[in-house]
């Protein structure tokens, strides 16, 4: 007994006073360690809170309540449009990362002979082993999204889903359906081949005859007023990243905003 | 309250940190001083707070504890099935209809056909619409705006429509036979946007363009019409039933 306080928080010889197993005492000691440095418990608390979350149950819909399942069940697949074009999005976003690997976007000009991005889509396709279906996939789940898109979006319009709180996500659905199509030009411009050549040229044009702005931007986002090899670059970056970053904030945006909102039933 | 005061005075630990005492403001005794835009935003914040918990005392609506269906694993497991069936999907599209790749680019050798992907149809549609543009008597017979300008102004003109459509459509009609005209509109929108992807790729429709570019515009209309007399119609008899009912539950005297 001496007259010294004792720590309350003396923690080791909590432990020498327990019996404790060596994988218990390693894992005490391994979760000090990193609590008094990280402050876990913290976070463990949070992580609880989770797991509780996860198995809870979610509050009766409006077809539910109502039981309305067995006249509206058609319709659900119209309603899962928006997460369908969000699955597509996700397989393109991992393909098109893939294909990013072999691509460079350098094209010498535009000569009828065959430069290095086209080349390198030759290669993809040709001697790339599983490049050819990689490129496939890359093409396809682009459409599907936006086919799904177009879809989504004539659903809510047809169902009224856009009316009183909804306003501002139908304006930022349309961003985002504008950014699809802008994903969609830049990614058929990379491959330069004849296709991507003149709707670059038609790009080039409906930018030149905007009234003040055009010629500026053009210089913007072509790199010039004819396609050359910075056009081609200005695609790429614009396709790899600007809008990757952008689209994704602003699908996350959509989203969340329809989970604080709550889907529109049908009614 | 000497006493409180010299104690602070010593308690200088170097961090200036007094506890709360009884003179110290809550909350919201502070957000109750502010001035201007955070004062507004407090006063609107209580405000809407109140209104909440009033309407929450009116109503009669039970938040009910019986639940539905666990999300873990019931809803995750159909999640997952539904993902990896449409995931499915993409990836036998993409092994039975592989893409192409054209030619090199060549600016010397302009393709007979030139298009965009199929998506952006309609944007090329829009920018034919070159004979739209009036052409007016007060400048000698010339356009205030070149073809060119003129069709990506009809591109900018319709995207903004549909963004504020939510605000020239209000009220709680929801389904289409309870909104005919704007029902009927958006078939309309529907069908144009085939028609002038039609007339987009006009180089491939055996079809005089005169004729073409005059359908682009008389289908969509002739749609418009007719589904707004079927809608029309079926709200009559929508509304007859629901009248029916009505009148069936409670008999006029």
């Amino acid at each position: 007994m001496s007259l010294e306080r004792k720590d309350e928080h003396d923690h080791k010889g909590w432990m020498q006073e327990r019996d404790l197993t060596p994988v218990e005492s390693i894992y005490l000691t391994v979760l000090m360690w990193l609590d008094k440095r990280l402050r876990i418990v913290d976070y463990l608390e949070i992580l609880e809170n989770l797991y509780y979350k996860v198995n809870m149950q979610m509050p009766k819909s409006h077809t539910e309540q109502y039981n309305l399942d067995n006249k509206f069940w058609y319709w659900y697949p119209l309603y899962a449009l928006g997460s369908f074009s969000t699955i597509a999005y996700v397989v393109a976003a991992v393909s098109g990362a893939l294909l990013g690997f072999y691509y460079s976007p350098a094209a010498a000009g535009a000569s009828g002979s065959p430069t290095v991005a086209y080349e390198q889509i030759t290669f993809i396709m040709t001697d790339l082993n599983l490049g050819f279906f990689l490129r496939s996939l890359h093409r396809w789940s682009a459409q599907v999204m936006v086919a799904a898109v177009f879809l989504h979006m004539l659903r809510v319009y047809f169902t009224g889903a856009y009316k009183e709180p909804r306003e501002l996500n139908w304006i930022i659905g349309i961003v985002l359906i504008s950014l699809t199509m802008v994903f969609g030009y830049t990614g058929y411009l990379l491959p330069w081949d004849q296709l991507a050549f003149w709707a670059g040229q038609i790009g080039v044009e409906m930018a030149l005859s905007v009234p003040v702005a055009g010629e500026w931007a053009a210089q913007l986002v072509f790199g010039g007023f004819t396609l050359t090899q910075s056009t081609l670059q200005r695609m790429y970056i614009l396709h790899v990243f600007f809008l990757p970053f952008i689209a994704t904030t602003v699908i996350a945006i959509h989203i969340g905003i329809v989970w604080m909102q709550g889907i529109a039933e049908p009614h | 309250m000497s006493d409180t005061n010299d104690d602070k005075d010593v308690a200088a630990d170097g961090t200036g940190i007094v506890a709360p005492d009884d003179e110290t403001p809550t909350w919201r005794e502070r957000k109750e001083r502010t001035e201007g835009l955070s004062r507004l935003t407090y006063e609107y914040f209580e405000r809407a707070r109140r209104e909440d918990q009033d309407l929450r005392i009116e109503s009669d609506y039970v938040e009910r504890d019986v639940l539905a269906f666990p999300t873990w694993p019931h809803e995750m497991v159909r999640n997952l099935a539904l993902t990896s069936f449409f995931v499915g999907m993409i990836i036998f599209l993409a092994a039975a209809l592989p893409p192409h790749i054209g030619a090199p680019a060549n600016s010397t050798q302009t393709p007979a056909v030139i298009l965009p992907d199929w998506y952006l149809y309609w944007s090329f549609g829009l920018l034919k619409l070159g004979p739209l543009n009036p052409e007016l008597s007060l400048l000698g017979g010339s356009k205030l705006m070149a073809d060119r300008a003129y069709g990506v102004v009809a591109n900018i003109v319709v995207v903004g429509f549909i963004s504020i459509v939510p605000f020239l459509n209000k009220g709680a009609a929801r389904r289409p036979v309870e909104q005919p005209f704007w029902a009927a509109l958006g078939v309309g929108g529907v069908v144009f946007a085939f028609t002038i992807s039609a007339l987009a790729v006009k180089n491939l429709i055996s079809m005089s363009s005169t004729l073409l570019f005059d359908l682009a515009f008389l289908l969509p209309i002739a749609a418009t019409c007719i589904s707004y007399a079927v809608l029309k119609s079926m709200r009559e008899g929508y509304m007859f039933e629901l009248n029916r009912r009505y009148y069936r539950l409670r008999p006029p005297k």
